[in-house]
């Protein structure tokens, strides 16, 4: 019936659901804030909030794009929204085929952030009224919020152990249009009824769309809504569940029984059709799990404290201690389904790990066997008991799962045991230490790899690149016992670098100055720009009169050894070896002079400026006329992956003076240099 | 006998075919079409500076030469650090794809007449500091991905057919040097951080250091990871005269350490279709072939000797066994270029 109406609807409703996601979208956008989700009530289940609709705002670990860079930060925002969804939608859509993985999502779980994480896990949530954050507020039909969300008692805020993990520390719900806005953020902001009033004001002033009944908000898989199953099993799970408060109703493909209300925990997940494709997924994960050896003692196994029934413990449930970051999700979500007993379907993993809890079920269940078979199938047993010897801590199960990976597709020729030993054929001769005494030809060892690898002065004018930043930070990152906060230093790290380097392209499109891209030349450029610009100011100052600093400036400005020596044809450029006292250029044009400068050029009146900045190009060039000329230099710009969309040119006395500005296509992009030799090059064949 | 052609390579001509270029040579690379064609390199020049060269030869048996093949050759900005064909051969393909790094990741179609550049891959967001692109390897497995490493302490996956990155790790502490698929979605990288890291692109989190050099901080030049087996890979380390084998189910010990090159390695490379043939070449001007020994087995104290040798007479700098003319064996030394028969 749902997906009648869906389909009746469509139009509308994308609609619909492309201005609540913008509302949402401008709101959290506007006060900064990690995420905002609106919860409104299920079309599936009466008088449930479900989710709606949401916009992610906050960190972000891959970005997986089709056209990467060209979006502007909002529509980014939205598009990994959109992802986000997807990829809820693809993990919890389990259609038993088992071969295509995933076949929507753009994203996979390890491209999140743990934010993300909280974010995607939320959509499997929902509320009755009165319970939970969201069920509070529509019932009561007030603001709640919530600070230190990740410390709150899990009967006030049932995602706490997920906002910890995800270090939310603020979560607000606001009562609005038969549902719920709520709005997160991992900083800590203390209550603030303007900021409310803020958000709800600034939402009433976009238009409205009609929300509550969107089918667009039901949980995923409304299709699912066949199986008699899951209602029930939702229904039941809401009824028995002991911390009543928390409503956490499971996605139908993880079917579960609740179990003897005593031990919640033990009842038994089974692995139904549809979970096949979860379960695939994670059969390498049980690959490594089973091929280690079993080890009680599970030291930092995050989840021990909270399994009542640990003493039934069990090498596959140590499984749980994987550090990546999806299975550390999967040991919080574990935490959280026994605090609650209730088990959230969220994703695969979890599905694995629910049934680790009980190892003697998982081995007579279907999906053992079918598991312990792939493994025997996948490992050669020399492969098998190596993968056993493996040491390497907290690692060993991910760095397991690798190489299981890697050997799978090794192709194991047999090894041809002997060279054609010495053969007539042979360029070699069989090796004899005797004869081995040649002495090391050259003073300086390896020196052309070293050229290549170590000291790329070939490419940077001297300068040698080294890495931006300092190591200390990083070093920690990639240890083996690097952690997810470490993860978030690097993510934080490489903002700043990108900040940094932003600014850096600012810096250089102010200060006239060539090719040369490395910061230490910009620097260098800067501060004699500066120190130019302060001569001029003091010039001023002193003469006081504008007249005679005109006669005297252009009198003194046109440094003609540094114009000249940035025409075509002179050697130094072509090799990228400027002293950086010639890039002065794009001030000088500015004022003008340029007739001055062409007669002094030997090889004709050329002259080429580009300056990039972000995906822009400006080019600028004088050069003689000749015929079609306009065209190849156009020409010329768009085989270099240039869109021109603005082209002025004029003729006087055969000089052909042209401004183009284009824009890259596409992530190709080609260094000023570049651009400016391959004009040069256009120019200079007459 | 044997003697004296080792002392004297001029003598060891036969089977033996030079190319001289007119300028330095450094990244060569093998065309992945199979026999009967017959064996065809792509020559980078190395000269320091913009003006550079990619220069293509076939090898004509009859005439015992390399013959250049001047349709086929083209200038390249910035010296090449890498020259990779497509690792996938189009037997009647009119065209070939061969890739080239620098500054930036090109990839270039050769035909018959003509050589095009398709695509120049460059972060963009950096594109105006872009670090030298120090090395990089094509998946075999999954061709649409090239890896690179910089010397910005990262390694790039891109997705070739859509000209964008598809993951972008910041890979070392250190720059990174080499990089080597293992998988379709597995690579190894080692760096001036004297690392050999294992990346898999499903849980990029974690890394996992398979070797690490034992002097800290030596840096590890030269990766090659043993298609044939992939449990083995070789790195090389910066002023030293040892290759290490290293098992990746046993990670941090190496098999084994080749040492009886004379002077520093430059280069190592796997035998295309024998599990454990492998082939190093360095500053003593020796090319040596060597068979690791089979897992368990006994080794002798003083180490492992090469089963073969090619004297070159000068720095071998760089070294290429051709994955489908297995019998090849390519050297490059200054301005030559030697195709050796194993």
């Amino acid at each position: 019936m749902c997906r009648a109406m869906a389909a009746g609807a469509q139009n509308l409703e994308e609609l619909q659901e492309k201005h609540l996601r913008k509302q949402l979208a401008a709101t959290v956008r506007n006060i900064q804030w990690s995420y905002a989700i609106f919860w409104s009530i299920s079309t599936r289940q009466q008088g449930v909030l479900a989710w709606s609709d949401g916009y992610y705002n906050g960190d972000i670990k891959t970005r997986k794009t089709t056209q990467p860079v060209e979006f502007k930060a909002d529509q980014m925002g939205l598009q990994r929204s959109e992802q986000l969804r997807e990829l809820y939608e693809s993990l919890s859509a389990g259609d038993g085929n088992q071969q295509s993985k995933r076949p929507f999502a753009s994203l996979s779980p390890e491209d999140l952030t743990d934010t993300e994480w909280y974010y995607l896990v939320c959509m499997s949530f929902t509320f009755r009224p009165g319970q939970g954050l969201p069920g509070k507020a529509l019932a009561s039909n007030q603001d709640i919020w919530l600070s230190n969300a990740q410390f709150a008692d899990s009967k006030i805020f049932s995602r706490s152990l997920l906002a910890k993990s995800a270090s939310i520390q603020t979560v607000v719900c606001i009562p609005f249009m038969d549902g719920v806005l709520e709005l997160g953020t991992t900083e800590p902001v203390l209550e603030d009824s303007a900021l409310i009033q803020q958000v709800t004001n600034s939402f009433w002033e976009l238009p409205i769309p009609v929300c509550s009944e969107q089918s667009v908000s039901s949980p995923p898989l409304a299709e699912k809504d066949e199986d008699i199953l899951c209602p029930n099993l939702e229904c039941e799970i809401v009824d028995t569940m002991i911390l009543g408060e928390h409503n956490l109703v499971p996605d139908c493909q993880a079917p579960l029984e609740s179990g003897s209300p005593a031990f919640p925990f033990g009842s038994h997940s089974y692995a139904s059709d549809k979970e096949n494709e979860l379960i695939q997924d994670k059969v390498e994960e049980l690959q490594a799990s089973i091929c280690e050896e079993p080890k009680i003692d599970s030291p930092h196994d995050s989840s021990n404290e909270c399994c009542p029934n640990q003493q039934a413990n069990n090498n596959s449930f140590r499984i749980e201690r994987l550090n990546s970051a999806s299975q550390v999700h999967n040991g919080q979500l574990m935490d959280d389904e026994f605090s609650n007993g209730l088990h959230g379907s969220l994703n695969s993993s979890d599905c694995i790990s629910q049934s680790f809890v009980n190892p003697q079920r998982v081995l007579s269940s279907p999906m053992g066997e079918r598991i312990k078979n792939n493994v025997l199938d996948s490992l050669q047993e020399e492969d098998f008991t190596k993968l056993i010897s493996l040491d390497l801590q907290g690692e060993k199960s991910h760095y397991t799962k690798t190489i299981a990976a890697i050997l799978r597709n090794s192709k194991q020729l047999e090894s041809i045991t002997c060279f054609p030993c010495g053969s007539h054929e042979s360029s070699f001769v069989v090796w004899k230490r005797s004869l081995n005494t040649p002495k090391p030809l050259s003073a300086i060892s390896q020196k052309l790899v070293k050229k290549i690898l170590v000291d790329t002065v070939w490419m940077h004018g001297g300068l040698p690149l080294k890495p931006q930043e300092e190591n200390g930070l990083r070093n920690k990152v990639w240890k083996l016992e690097g952690d997810d906060a470490n993860a978030s230093h690097v993510l934080s790290e490489r903002r700043r670098r990108e900040k940094l380097n932003e600014k850096f392209l600012v810096l250089r499109s102010l200060v006239p100055s060539l090719s040369k891209v490395d910061k230490a030349s910009i620097l260098g450029d800067t501060i004699e720009y500066l120190k130019e610009l302060q001569r001029k100011v003091e010039e001023l100052d002193s003469r006081g009169e504008l007249g005679e600093f005109e006669a005297r400036g252009t009198r003194k400005h046109p440094d003609i050894s540094e114009r000249t020596s940035d025409n075509y044809g002179n050697k130094e450029i072509a090799n990228g070896r400027k002293p950086s006292a010639t890039k002065r250029k794009a001030c000088d044009i500015e004022e003008a002079e340029v007739e001055h400068h062409l007669f002094l050029s030997k090889d004709g009146p050329l002259d080429v400026n580009v300056t990039v900045i972000e995906k822009e190009v400006l080019i600028e060039m004088h050069c003689p006329w000749r015929e079609c000329l306009l065209l190849e230099i156009v020409d010329a710009a768009s085989s270099l992956h240039l869109d021109p969309f603005s082209v002025q040119s004029s003729t006087v006395d055969d000089n052909l003076a042209v401004t183009i500005k284009a824009k890259f296509r596409g992530s190709v992009v080609a260094s000023p240099g570049m651009i400016k030799r391959a004009l040069q090059r256009v120019v200079g064949k007459c | 006998m044997e003697s004296s052609t080792q002392e004297s390579p001029a003598t060891a001509t036969k089977n033996t075919y030079t190319f001289d270029s007119p300028h330095p040579v450094y990244a060569m690379a093998f065309s992945s079409l199979p026999a009967p064609s017959p064996p065809r390199l792509a020559l980078g020049s190395f000269i320091e500076g913009y003006a550079n060269r990619v220069d293509v030869v076939t090898l004509d048996e009859e005439a015992r030469s390399l013959r250049p093949e001047p349709s086929s050759s083209f200038d390249h900005p910035y010296p090449p650090t890498k020259l990779m064909f497509h690792p996938w051969s189009l037997p009647n393909s009119p065209f070939s794809l061969l890739a080239s790094s620098s500054e930036f990741l090109r990839l270039w179609r050769l035909d018959s007449s003509s050589v095009e550049l398709r695509s120049i891959l460059g972060n963009s967001k950096s594109s105006e500091f872009c670090a030298p692109i120090t090395s990089f390897d094509w998946n075999d497995a999954e061709p649409r991905r090239i890896g690179t490493s910089s010397i910005d302490t990262t390694c790039t996956v891109w997705d070739i057919e859509r000209g964008a990155i598809e993951t972008q790790l910041i890979a070392h502490d250190k720059e990174v040097y080499d990089i080597a698929w293992g998988d379709a979605g597995v690579f190894a990288s080692v760096s001036a951080d004297g690392s050999v890291r294992i990346f898999d692109l499903r849980d990029k989190e974690h890394s996992t250091i398979v070797y690490e050099s034992p002097r800290p901080d030596t840096p590890l030049l030269r990766l090659a990871w043993n298609k044939t087996d992939l449990r083995y890979m070789a790195t090389i380390l910066m002023d030293s005269n040892r290759v290490v084998i290293i098992d990746i189910r046993t990670p941090t010990v190496p098999v084994a350490e080749l040492q009886r090159h004379h002077a520093s390695v430059n280069a190592v490379a796997w035998a295309p279709q024998a599990a454990r043939h492998i082939c190093s070449a360095g500053d003593d001007g020796q090319a040596l072939l060597w068979e690791v020994p089979a897992a368990g087995a006994t080794v002798s104290p003083d180490g492992i000797d090469p089963a073969l040798c090619y004297t070159a007479g000068a720095e071998i700098n760089q070294l290429q066994w051709s994955a489908t003319h297995p019998d090849w064996i390519g050297i490059a030394l200054a301005n030559k270029v030697q195709l050796l028969r194993v």
